[in-house]
């Protein structure tokens, strides 16, 4: 493969390109579904490609196909080289500044204990299976579904400075939804082994059967839950939650691209501009927020991004001022990077790499915090676990969250169950009510893994971690109607 | 790839099968882009591949197995992983034999292919950008969006004898466009690309961008509003694609449960689905090769269908529709103009983003509008407001349209422009 990625680069650089790279990536997927006590589907899929990527005539050109003989490989390149001269046509007179990088041999393979696709499928099925027995059992719960999913991509990369690329990674993931249902209304409690790039072992670290009359107890309860207050609470936000507020408010407005306008025209820009930068107060001084692209069975963690650039860790907010972006060797000049954070991936050998959210946590408190002391400071207040519902405005500015679970809290105490909650605010004012953050022990990693953008569009995956953390005097209840 | 290669691809896999039934189809696709930011070209990509998918079912148990790579081997190889899965399922109650060649008979002539437009070029599309590019600089503002055009094709043979071919060609072209403190967006969508005038598009976004400038805030709250068709078809995507499941309703998980048959929208309402609809059509058939039917989900507010499985059909003793594969709202003949001057106090919204459900089970949907919200004051407009949040229950919204204009392809919908009342906004954004 690492041949015919060479021979893709080398017919494009005959063709006049002065940049080009090949991938060669084949996908292998398995999902497996139940629903209440039957087997709904289990799907295996299997998708081969390759993905050619120049810079000749001043301009970009892509062309991906599945035909991999040596004829198709260098019509595939041909084709990229024909593409970029169709956009020189209205190329930027100032030309691609593509920074450079010091070319490597690399090699990356997620550690994997538990192959999943060896595992067998009964195992698979009858976890499921009993999870939906223990779910169903509880009075109320009408409807249990599962689902497992497996992903392994094996990368070979090649690019025309010298850079050759093998990696493997695997991802593993298992959750399940409890239904309850009334005479009335409908509410649903998810479980979740969160996705990892692991094997099968990452899901035997989860207790998915023995929650799962709790899970479903919940979603019971979820019915006959007090509805939302409306007004402002303080929130306290379990990892579980915080994840998707992670990614939605900071981890899309630090994509460099996106600032630079980009994406403008379909998922938006940003409110952190590059000429806020050093200086933009994101939040609270308690907040610092790392990427790390390193960081073990983080979705996001593959050795190389699809620029050929290493794995890194770095700030992009330090003691609540935005200091960095997430970048690639296209677009890192514009903050006067010499060289990319290697935060650009596709998500298929047949899409082009864009700058994509590396795996991006909030770092844990200095100070030893319980999530229960935690809880003590609040006088009236929300406990959010789990993702809901999510909206954002194109800069990034105008959020409202859901979730999956809330409770009351009063006097310092969790009490009883709350439905339905939302909470809006500006991003900036959100994470400048951030006041406390567990310490290190309560740091948990949590994953997405259908993040959407470019057009056409990309799915892409990263981990987003956190303790659970406060925040002072959020609007809650906006949405009741 | 053409009906005849295509069909010679199945029955090679459908041969080497030996499982009791066999599913196999075709999937493929030759899309090209050319995205646009800031008056240039930044990226421009095309793509060429086809996705066998194969089900093999022995007796209720079964399973599936899909791959790009069409040669010999790797067919036989997916066969052979499709069985596999299979003989290790359970029994599945709910898996029902594949469907039967006659169906093809049910199948409504669709024509949605054309060779101009499966032949265009990169330097075509780019072309195009760069004079849209040329007009909008001249203004002195910046065009951001995408040019894409593309033919696909669906082929299905069954081991009950069903043959099936469809093909299809797609434009479509949206535009942003940006001034110092505004934009404004158009988008235009059709199967043939000649359909797309792309310079027209970017003046709309360039006028609604001009229009747009220098926003000032207003209070949320309930607003008169009139929504663009672009507007209102993001919302009916999640209100009726999303929700018309028979199954779920039935079982009481729906916004829709014990509503069949009844009032649940305002009598100006009408929701249908047509696969041959000339200006939107779609493929004639599903995926497990259901003929796709006309069919009415709403009319005159009444809820008349919902969207049943082949399995739940049969359960309920209802004949199987499948779900939506295009949606048209039943328009009407208000002008936009004496929509505007109906208005004492409202909002013109150009369109949503980001809607997501609330609470599905109403359903309860929030958003943001983008790119062009204006204030309208006794009949006219009064200028550009700052973007607001909304959160609305469409049930009760589909309650309060008092008008409806002609309608407009937006997407893979038909949609009118719409006037609604008290429409609820509920805190503004900075911008």
């Amino acid at each position: 493969m690492k041949d015919l990625c060479q021979y893709a680069v080398d017919a494009a650089a005959g063709l006049g390109a002065r940049y080009a790279d090949a991938r060669i990536v084949r996908f292998r997927r398995q999902q497996v579904n139940t629903e209440d006590l039957r087997v709904s589907g289990i799907g295996d899929s299997e998708s081969l490609g390759l993905g050619v990527r120049v810079i000749a005539h001043g301009a970009w050109g892509f062309a991906a196909g599945t035909e991999l003989d040596r004829e198709a490989v260098a019509g595939t390149a041909r084709r990229a080289v024909e593409i970029a001269r169709a956009s020189a046509l209205a190329a930027d007179p100032a030309g691609i500044r593509w920074a450079a990088e010091t070319p490597v041999t690399g090699c990356f393979r997620t550690d994997v204990a538990k192959d999943p696709f060896a595992m067998p499928l009964d195992v698979k099925t009858g976890l499921l299976l009993d999870v939906a027995r223990r779910a169903l059992a509880v009075p109320g719960v009408k409807k249990c579904h599962g689902a497992m999913h497996f992903k392994k991509e094996h990368r070979f990369f090649v690019n025309s400075e010298g850079t050759t690329i093998e990696s493997e990674t695997t991802t593993s993931t298992a959750r399940y939804t409890a239904t309850a249902v009334d005479a009335n209304t409908a509410r649903t409690r998810y479980f979740e082994a969160y996705p990892a790039n692991a094997g099968y072992e990452h899901l035997e670290r989860f207790p998915l059967l023995d929650e799962a009359p709790r899970v479903a107890e919940e979603a019971v309860r979820k019915l006959s839950g007090k509805t939302c207050p409306v007004g402002r609470r303080d929130l306290v936000l379990h990892p579980s939650h915080l994840a998707l507020t992670l990614h939605e408010s900071i981890g899309h407005a630090t994509e460099l691209d996106r600032v630079l306008g980009m994406e403008e025209s379909l998922a938006g820009s940003s409110f952190a501009t590059v000429d806020r930068l050093g200086k933009l107060q994101y939040g609270s001084p308690l907040m610092n927020v790392l990427c790390d692209n390193t960081l073990p069975a983080g979705l996001a963690t593959r050795g190389y991004d699809d620029d050929g650039v290493p794995g890194q860790r770095w700030h992009v907010i330090r003691d609540g001022i935005l200091v960095d972006y997430m970048t690639g060797r296209e677009v890192c000049h514009a903050i006067g990077a010499d060289r990319s954070r290697g935060s650009c991936r596709a998500d298929s050998w047949a899409s082009i790499p864009i700058v994509r959210q590396s795996n991006i946590g909030l770092e844990p408190g200095s100070r030893p915090l319980t999530p229960d002391e935690l809880i003590a400071g609040v006088d009236d207040g929300i406990y959010i676990e789990g993702m809901g519902s999510f909206s954002i405005d194109q800069k990034r500015l105008n959020f409202q969250f859901g979730g999956d679970c809330f409770w009351e809290i009063r006097n310092g105490r969790k009490g009883e169950m709350l439905k339905d909650v939302t909470y809006q605010a500006i991003t900036t004012e959100f994470w400048g009510a951030l006041d406390a953050i567990c310490d290190r022990r309560f740091w948990q990693p949590y994953g997405v893994m259908n993040c959407g953008k470019g057009d056409p569009m990309q799915i892409a995956q990263m981990t987003h971690g956190s303790a659970p953390a406060r925040f002072r005097g959020i609007r809650v209840g906006g949405a009741n109607l | 790839m053409n009906r005849t290669t295509a069909q010679g691809i199945l029955e090679k896999v459908l041969k080497c099968a030996k499982a009791d039934a066999v599913v196999a189809s075709l999937h493929g696709e030759d899309a090209a882009s050319t995205r646009m930011s800031d008056n240039v070209i930044t990226q421009n990509v095309q793509c060429r591949k086809t996705t066998l998918h194969v089900e093999c079912a022995y007796g209720q148990r079964h399973g599936s197995a899909s791959t790009d790579d069409l040669h010999e081997e790797a067919l036989k190889a997916a066969v052979e992983r499709a069985q596999t899965i299979a003989q290790a399922s359970p029994p599945d109650e709910e898996y029902l034999p594949p469907v039967e060649a006659v169906e093809a008979g049910k199948y409504a002539r669709v024509d949605a292919f054309c060779e101009r437009t499966a032949r265009s070029t990169p330097e075509e599309k780019a072309r195009a950008l760069a004079a849209a590019a040329q007009q909008v600089q001249a203004a002195k503002l910046r065009l951001s969006g995408g040019f894409a055009s593309g033919a696909r094709f669906f082929a299905l043979a069954n081991s009950a004898g069903l043959r099936a071919y469809h093909a299809m060609t797609e434009a479509s072209f949206h535009a942003t466009v940006l001034g110092p403190a505004g934009s404004g967006w158009a988008e235009c969508t059709a199967n043939r690309i000649g359909g797309i005038d792309v310079a027209a598009t970017a003046r709309k976004a360039l006028e609604t961008c001009r229009a747009a400038q220098n926003p000032r805030p207003v209070e949320p709250g309930p607003y008169d509003v009139i929504l663009s068709p672009a507007a209102i078809g993001e919302m009916m995507r999640f209100a009726f694609q999303w929700t018309l499941d028979a199954k779920s309703a039935d079982e009481g998980r729906s916004c829709l449960r014990g509503k069949l048959g009844t009032q649940v929208f305002g009598r100006n309402i009408g929701i249908l689905s047509d696969p041959a609809e000339p200006t939107c059509p779609t493929a004639p058939f599903f995926g497990d090769g259901m003929a796709v039917p006309r069919i009415a989900w709403v009319e005159q507010g009444v809820l008349k269908n919902l969207a049943y499985s082949r399995f739940w059909a049969k359960k309920q003793g209802r004949t199987p529709t499948g779900h939506p594969t295009n949606l048209r709202m039943k328009g009407g003949d208000t002008s936009l103009e004496r929509m505007i001057a109906s208005v004492g106090r409202g909002l013109l919204v150009n369109r949503f983003w980001y809607i997501r459900y609330v609470d599905p089970m109403r359903p309860t949907l929030t958003g943001m509008t983008r790119d062009g919200l204006f204030l309208i004051e006794d009949g006219r407009i009064a200028g550009p407001v700052q973007q607001m949040r909304f959160n609305e229950d469409t049930t009760a919204m589909l309650n309060r349209v008092e008008m409806l204009g002609p309608v407009e392809r937006t997407g893979s919908a038909l949609m009118p422009t719409v006037k609604v009342k008290d429409f609820h906004f509920d805190s503004a954004t900075k911008f």
